[in-house]
């Protein structure tokens, strides 16, 4: 995938500091000194590609009634990691699903707004997914230390002062 | 959070549009100005109900196409030293920690990182290792996608809905 260096200063500055203004794409273009069509043609060319998902607003999971939440790891047999993993993705507080490489192969996290809601729906995956207990990690969250889904798109020495 | 907010994330959580005046339909349907809200959503953002507005990029297709979870096992009385430490690296998005299966399941600090391939991995996780000196790991690098997305959404709004 190839993104060119003003590619990469648009995906910076829309990832770290959207300015949030009724014509946005032309407070952009001020920013980087492109113009507004150019910033427009480009986010839809890396949207096509699937560089970006979208534009939005990321919301605090607490603020939207998510208090409890946690991370599963199955051992689940190869010929059944596709079944299994589908079932999985039935529901809609199961937000991340990987298989990895490692005995324990299919990792998922699942975030409820009670701690009784996550045993119920993990209950319930346990059952539709039959993978025996003995083969099922529940590693809930004690505390975060972190969460800030963000990337480096220009080169280091081009990136110092910000703030992140 | 009031009502209108709600209905601003509603309507804005799945993405913006890529026009000249993207909040446009959403001041509308709302019967207020554009800079409304927009002023909704900085508010909304000081606040901490939203972390930040912004682009969600798909890693992979940016270059970063190793996603590695790196579970640690660190003493207790130095897991918050050592999570403080390792969240301060910008290339670490996540870090947490987690319960511990005792008999089963030894790891307690969880850190994701997203990484150029597997040797970037190993390089990004060896210098992780050296500076906190978390020496007990496991690698679990993802070598299939099978769902990613937000987990806090606004499921539905009250109001215009309906």
């Amino acid at each position: 995938m190839h993104l060119d260096p003003r590619d990469r200063a648009l995906l910076q500055q829309v990832q770290d500091a959207f300015p949030l203004d009724p014509r946005p794409y032309r407070v952009l273009g001020g920013m980087l000194g492109m113009p507004e069509r150019e910033v427009m043609e480009r986010l839809a060319d890396l949207s096509r590609r699937g560089v970006i998902k979208h534009i939005a607003p990321i919301l605090e999971p607490r603020s939207v009634g998510i208090r409890s939440s946690t991370l599963v790891a199955m051992r689940v047999p190869e010929e059944r990691m596709h079944e299994v993993a589908a079932v999985i993705n039935e529901y809609d507080s199961v937000s991340h699903n990987y298989r990895r490489d490692d005995d324990y192969n299919l990792w998922f996290t699942v975030a409820e707004a009670s701690d009784e809601a996550l045993f119920e729906t993990l209950d319930e995956i346990r059952r539709r997914s039959m993978i025996p207990p003995g083969e099922i990690l529940n590693l809930p969250v004690v505390q975060r230390f972190k969460l800030d889904v963000r990337f480096r798109f220009l080169p280091e020495e081009e990136d110092d002062g910000r703030d992140r | 959070m009031d009502a209108i907010d709600r209905e601003i994330l509603w309507l804005t959580q799945d993405g913006i549009g890529i026009e000249d005046r993207p909040f446009l339909h959403v001041a509308r349907r709302l019967k207020i100005s554009e800079e409304e809200v927009v002023g909704r959503l900085r508010r909304l953002e000081r606040a901490g109900v939203v972390r930040r507005f912004g682009t969600r990029i798909n890693p992979r297709k940016a270059g970063l196409a190793a996603n590695a979870m790196v579970a640690w096992s660190v003493a207790p009385d130095r897991i918050a030293d050592i999570g403080t430490a390792m969240a301060e690296s910008p290339d670490v998005t996540h870090c947490y920690e987690r319960r511990t299966i005792p008999g089963r399941w030894k790891y307690n600090l969880y850190t994701v990182l997203h990484c150029h391939d597997r040797e970037d991995v190993l390089h990004k996780v060896g210098a992780l290792s050296r500076a906190t000196g978390a020496a007990d790991y496991r690698i679990l690098i993802s070598t299939e996608e099978f769902k990613r997305r937000p987990s806090g959404r606004i499921e539905a709004a009250p109001g215009c809905r309906q």
